[in-house]
């Protein structure tokens, strides 16, 4: 090494403890990004051998083989080859390897061993395995296979001075071995991984894991599935209950924010950009942090204990009969809190066509930026009682409805994309079960944090630049004295020229100007009407005084409630979706193709909505 | 005497006997070997379905357990393991 940093990658199997491990050696040190050209996150961080030189360590996506079958796993090898568009070949490799499954995870750890770059084994788990009966010589297997073996526990930090030493040493005595040639065919690489476990394997207990008993409950074809719904019915009580009052913190922050800046600067046009436009837009989108967090606790829990795995299990029964997978349910899951973490979850999904429908129906799961366009309407239109003397609440039933709507939407509109434009072969669905495992709370909270910068990051860039286009949309041209702003704007004389097309399901001119500034994102709807309004109001003190909801009620009928609320089920009014899906599937054919047919589908629901209550008199 | 493992009872070892490759594609045949699923290894199916479908098909292998499509299943023939 000639003063440069070595770099040193992680790579194993899925389910190697191989993150554990990253981020155990680089602790917080972390920097996440994408791969230029792919989609698929770079996760490199920063450690250093013992007398304090720095290395850099990169996370490679698990994969069971040099020959990729998705995405992720073709960016671990072109990693590992040296092939990889601005990424240096790594100087040396970690070979992460489960201690309790190591016939398998050798297979793969033979053929990097034939690479030929300085490597160190890390036998991960060693704890596991020994919970699962198994004693390991890491002597005689580092002696089989010619490098350093090292046992480890990742999540007890147990063996990583030895790992790291090991590589330093590695890499200083590298020099170019005969390529051991790996066994030309599976089979025998499978043969020979045999071999070597069972050289390495001192005893061996006959398998008794505690695993297979929960297995037998939580796998149960009714049993789990009731387990199942009750864990995704507590998950969104959560996201509800438990985000509410940090929401309002935040929001409450935000208006301080506000006023302060108000108070303490001139009147005029940067000001109001700010006030009006960056703060109001930036601030409504920041209040569903708690809510997103907290869909993520749950999402990162799950996945970290290997419950995720059964959850998709369980599902895939009824997502193949639409032609999806069980790989889906993770993303479709993920997308309640937010449509752009789970169109990036898509990732992991090998087959071409099953990942593109999952990502053309994410939008359709209820994510939490339709809430508040929910929680007005129905507290507006919806009457606030038990349905026929049962202690549920009509309120919660339509808004639970919605949530319905959007599954069953999503579920018919899979089944014909599989049929039609994205035919293709019956989706596979293969996966390793990972072992029960106790999640740990320093990776939770890493994962937890990751996310958060990722969605905040976002609302500074995306959306504040977004508002701030609409701010000058519905400030310009200035309105003359008398009329009113928002009628005179841009954005007003758009919606006007919107609203013949709008009129026939039901809309009327309040919803059309709020349906273009919520193209950014679909809360901005709530307090477009609420600008609107405000302004309508003018200096009459009593419309001043009413909520907005109580205004709404006065000018809007049930049917165009109803119809309002059927629109925000299917609408794609979101234009970070929109962008993430054109990056996810390189190109404005897909997106294009989702803003259209989830407009119609939007089109087609209120009007249906509309007509119907119109002739039940509701009009 | 054989059987196809998509038929094949819960709980019971079976040894692969054969497995039909040319009925998949060469991806899903590869990470089937991948998982160790070839002839002459001992698996055991543990679990099916849910009350939607009897796919997929959860088994072991080694002490690996993984899920597969009962429809790649039905590729693999097995027998009772000795």
């Amino acid at each position: 090494m000639t003063g440069a940093i070595p770099s040193i990658a992680l790579v194993g199997n899925p389910n190697a403890g191989k993150s554990s491990l990253f981020n155990a050696l680089t602790g917080a040190r972390q920097k996440i990004a994408n791969y230029p050209g792919v989609t698929v996150e770079r996760k490199a961080g920063h450690a250093s051998f013992a007398d304090g030189r720095p290395i850099s360590l990169i996370d490679l996506p698990g994969t069971y083989s040099l020959t990729p079958a998705s995405l992720d796993e073709a960016v671990t090898r072109d990693v590992v080859l040296g092939k990889q568009a601005g990424e240096a070949r790594p100087d040396a490799l970690i070979v992460v390897l489960d201690a309790a499954n190591l016939d398998n995870h050798l297979c793969f750890a033979l053929e990097l061993l034939a690479l030929n770059l300085p490597t160190v084994i890390a036998l991960n788990m060693v704890d596991l395995a020994t919970r699962d009966g198994l004693t390991l010589d890491a002597e005689r297997l580092s002696k089989e296979l010619g490098v350093p073996v090292i046992p480890t526990v990742a999540v007890r930090k147990r063996g990583l001075g030895d790992l790291l030493a090991a590589v330093d040493g590695a890499i200083r005595s590298h020099r170019p071995r005969e390529a051991a040639a790996a066994p030309a065919n599976d089979a025998s690489l499978h043969q020979r991984a045999r071999a070597l476990a069972r050289a390495a394997i001192l005893t061996e207990t006959p398998v008794r894991r505690w695993t297979q008993r929960v297995d037998n409950i939580v796998l149960h074809p009714v049993a789990g599935m009731i387990i199942l719904l009750a864990l995704m019915f507590v998950m969104f009580q959560a996201v509800y209950a438990a985000a509410e009052a940090p929401a309002d913190l935040l929001e409450g922050g935000i208006g301080v924010l506000q006023q302060w800046v108000v108070a303490t600067f001139p009147d005029n046009f940067l000001r109001g950009l700010i006030v009006e436009g960056l703060l109001a837009g930036v601030g409504a989108v920041v209040v569903f942090l708690p809510q997103i967090l907290i869909l993520f606790l749950f999402i990162l829990l799950l996945e970290a204990s290997g419950y995720m795995t059964r959850a998709a299990f369980l599902m895939d029964g009824l997502m193949g009969k639409v032609g999806l997978s069980g790989r889906g349910f993770i993303p479709l899951l993920s997308s309640f809190a937010c449509a752009v973490p789970g169109i990036m979850a898509t990732r992991a999904i090998p087959d071409e066509k099953d990942r593109l429908t999952t990502i053309l129906i994410a939008p359709l799961m209820t994510c939490s930026a339709r809430l508040p366009v929910y929680a007005l309407i129905i507290a507006a239109f919806i009457p606030n009682r038990a349905v026929g003397g049962t202690p549920v609440g009509l309120q919660g039933l339509v808004l639970f409805g919605l949530y319905l709507a959007g599954i069953v939407g999503a579920l018919v509109v899979a089944y014909v994309l599989r049929r039609t434009v994205a035919k293709g072969s019956a989706a596979g669905f293969m996966m390793e079960m990972p072992r029960y495992q106790m999640p740990r709370w320093r990776d939770i909270a890493l994962g937890l944090w990751q996310r958060a910068w990722i969605f905040l990051r976002r609302a500074g860039t995306i959306i504040a630049m977004t508002t701030v286009v609409l701010w000058l949309l519905l400030t310009f041209p200035q309105a003359p004295e008398g009329e009113s702003q928002v009628e005179y704007s841009v954005a007003g004389r758009i919606a006007s020229g919107l609203e013949v097309v709008v009129k026939p399901i039901g809309f009327n001119h309040d919803i059309t100007l709020a349906l273009i500034p919520a193209m950014a994102a679909r809360e901005v709807a709530v307090s477009a009407m609420a600008t609107a309004n405000a302004i309508d109001a003018g200096d009459d003190e009593d419309a001043m005084a009413q909520s907005l909801g109580e205004r709404l009620q006065g000018k809007w009928s049930l049917a165009t409630a109803l119809a309002f609320l059927a629109w925000f089920v299917f609408a794609p009014q979101c234009i970070s979706t929109i962008a993430i899906t054109r990056r996810e599937t390189n190109g404005w054919k897909w997106p294009m193709f989702m803003v259209g047919y989830l407009f119609l589908l939007a089109y087609a629901a209120a009007g249906i909505t509309y007509w119907t209550a119109v002739a039940f008199g509701l009009g | 005497m054989t059987a196809l493992l998509d038929k094949s009872p819960l709980g019971a070892r079976v040894r692969i006997a054969r497995i039909d490759w040319n009925t998949m594609s060469d991806d899903e045949g590869r990470r089937l070997r991948e998982f160790g699923l070839m002839e002459g290894c001992e698996v055991t199916p543990l679990h099916r379905g849910s009350i939607f479908s009897r796919d997929p098909l959860a088994l072991t292998v080694g002490r690996m357990k993984v899920i597969i499509r009962s429809r790649q299943a039905a590729a693999i023939e097995v027998e009772p393991a000795t």
